[in-house]
């Protein structure tokens, strides 16, 4: 049966082009609906999460849902899709491809702490929210969002000079996500830098005194920073349950 | 003095006979079983909920009260068969292997207990057919021995899940009442589970979980401490797999308003408490009045509980409606008090 309201279905997959059993069908039967089914239980996140210092009240949700129903962002802001219960009960229970879609809403956060103040169980919800966007963020669970992309690029020019090419940014992050503004746009931006004294980009480059011996020291502070964060994760595993 | 009768040898029944001689009164204790100790001996109870006291711990010094006195006649294997008003007191009917025939008491304790649920009539799950579904009563001597076992394979189990409200909370088998302690000896069981084996992960399928009053700490210890897992959703039916060797529950997380069919090796049914078939004939025997779940109700539940309505009857226990060893311990003191005062008047 054709599916008519595609735009309603959760989990929708579709191919170009199928075959079966060695026959052609591509065509109207291109697409499929992803089970809904969940049919499997993972703990391998919780687990994680209670390990970390922000995480160890994980284990006492019991989703009654009070610091949703005070948190600024779910009702005040609106932002329905920030539900810090439901991000635990996901937690908890390994729904991590469900989770992952919430990997950049769970950096919504204000950290106005209502929720830590009324949860009955005691569960430092804000802190365990955080937890669980750092895990996603760390286990390479959720898909890169641009803002993701643009730190990456900024950390790396920084670290070029020790000192921020804001062209040269520009011009990375516009490669990196195969979009560019147009010529004039550019133009106009880049006479501006150079009029207030920031354009250093290719030949005007500068560079920060001494960062010959600075940066390898930093790079080395990032990465053992990053080996610690990571500490414990665990190891990739097929994808369970969920669409 | 004539004896008192003390219809059913648990908690509620041992207590009140062991409370009767203490008061200097002798006492008929009639029990049909081979064993005192009621449903904690039958099924060989292990720790108790709320405070994870080992059952013997409770039920031994009960029995040994019983046991350790010329005023309390013990007869076993034996049921009363009549029974006859008299000017004060009974005239029953003995039936059992010891003496048969006709006895004066002066007044009478019905504490005739509760059966469990017979989960086989729950047909969507499967008990009886799949040796991985265990009933929470015969995990209970399971945990009590430490024979964690798969029964289908004999391997450890990694992952296991108690369901809830099992002949409980539901019209389809005509039980609509709650069993009052499913949650708790669940959560119990599960808390033992953790602390035996912390490898095994436990899940406990809920609607609702009644841990009432300071029973609640049972309940967030189980969290808290011991990373149970509650997932909120009654299981709708379960079918095997792997040959037999796991059990696939399928059911809706209702939390998430998604469907889920996951794989345990093995499931633990919070079996509900049920009349016992020895209320029924005693509410028939003594014309006594039961509710429409079939247990005894007594005359004002607020003001006295353990009064029948008929002079010389008291309950006690869980004849009464589902109830926990505590509060069945205090019936049956409380009716001891009662008999014990009609029988002297
Ligand atoms: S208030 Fe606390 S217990 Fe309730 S849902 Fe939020 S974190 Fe869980
Ligand atoms: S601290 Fe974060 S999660 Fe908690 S109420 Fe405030 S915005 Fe919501
Ligand atoms: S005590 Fe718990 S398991 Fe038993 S019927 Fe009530 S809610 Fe269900």
């Amino acid at each position: 049966m054709p599916i008519v309201e595609k735009s309603l279905v959760e989990g929708l997959q579709r191919t170009e082009t199928l075959e079966v059993e060695g026959i052609d069908v591509s065509g109207d039967w291109n697409t499929f609906i992803a089970s809904r089914v969940h049919t499997d239980l993972d703990l391998s996140i919780v687990d994680w999460v209670r390990g970390q210092p922000q995480g160890t009240t994980i284990d006492r949700c019991w989703q009654c849902g009070t610091c949703t129903a005070g948190c600024c962002l779910h009702t005040d802001y609106g932002l329905e899709e920030f539900n810090p219960r439901y991000f635990i009960y996901l937690a908890q229970l390994g729904f991590e491809k469900e989770l992952a879609r919430y990997a950049q809403t769970v950096w919504r956060c204000v950290s106005c702490n209502k929720c830590v103040e009324r949860c009955p169980k005691g569960v430092k919800v804000e802190e365990v929210v955080h937890s669980i966007g750092t895990y996603l963020e760390l286990s390479g669970t959720a898909p890169k969002s641009p803002a993701d992309r643009f730190d990456e690029a900024y950390t790396r020019n920084l670290l070029e000079r020790g000192i921020l090419d804001e062209a040269g940014l520009f011009q990375a992050f516009e490669a990196g996500e195969g979009r560019t503004l147009p010529t004039r746009e550019k133009l106009r931006m880049g006479l501006k830098l150079l009029f207030s004294g920031r354009l250093h980009t290719g030949p005007l480059a500068k560079r920060t005194r001494g960062w010959g011996r600075l940066r390898p020291v930093l790079e080395r502070m990032l990465a053992e920073d990053l080996a610690g964060r990571r500490r414990g994760l665990p190891s990739r595993r097929p994808p369970t349950g969920g669409p | 003095m004539n004896p008192v009768l003390v219809l059913g040898g648990g908690p509620a029944g041992l207590s009140a006979a062991a409370e009767l001689a203490a008061l200097g009164a002798p006492v008929l204790l009639v029990e049909k079983a081979e064993y005192l100790g009621g449903n904690p001996k039958r099924w060989h109870y292990s720790l108790l909920a709320p405070d994870l006291t080992p059952a013997e711990e409770v039920m031994g010094p009960l029995l040994r009260r019983v046991e350790d006195t010329d005023l309390i006649e013990r007869r076993l294997r034996s049921t009363v068969t009549r029974a006859e008003p008299r000017d004060r007191g009974f005239r029953v009917e003995l039936s059992g292997p010891e003496s048969s025939g006709w006895r004066e008491v002066s007044s009478v304790i019905l504490a005739t207990g509760f059966d469990h649920f017979d989960s086989r009539r729950k047909y969507e799950y499967g008990y009886g057919r799949y040796p991985a579904l265990i009933d929470f009563k015969e995990f209970e001597g399971m945990i009590h021995d430490d024979r964690l076992t798969r029964p289908s394979d004999g391997a450890l189990p990694k992952r296991i899940a108690w369901l809830l409200c099992v002949g409980s909370r539901d019209v389809q088998v005509g039980n609509p009442w709650c069993c009052r302690m499913g949650c708790a000896v669940s959560i119990k069981q599960a808390v033992e589970v953790r602390q035996k084996h912390p490898e095994i992960d436990a899940y406990v399928y809920y609607m609702d979980i009644r841990t009432y009053g300071l029973w609640e700490d049972l309940y967030w210890k189980s969290m808290n401490q011991y990373g149970v897992k509650f997932v909120r959703g009654r299981i709708g039916q379960i079918t095997q797999a792997e040959g037999g060797k796991r059990l696939v529950a399928t059911g809706e997380d209702t939390l998430l308003s998604r469907p889920t069919e996951v794989p345990f090796d093995m499931i633990v049914l919070a079996s509900g408490m049920e009349p016992g078939t020895g209320t029924k004939d005693a509410a028939q025997i003594f014309g006594l009045h039961v509710g429409p779940e079939g247990f005894l109700t007594p005359k004002l539940s607020d003001l006295n509980p353990v009064d029948s309505g008929r002079p010389g009857i008291f309950l006690a226990g869980a004849a009464t409606g589902p109830k926990a060893i505590p509060d069945s311990v205090t019936e049956g003191m409380g009716a001891a008090l009662r008999a014990y005062k009609y029988a002297r008047d």
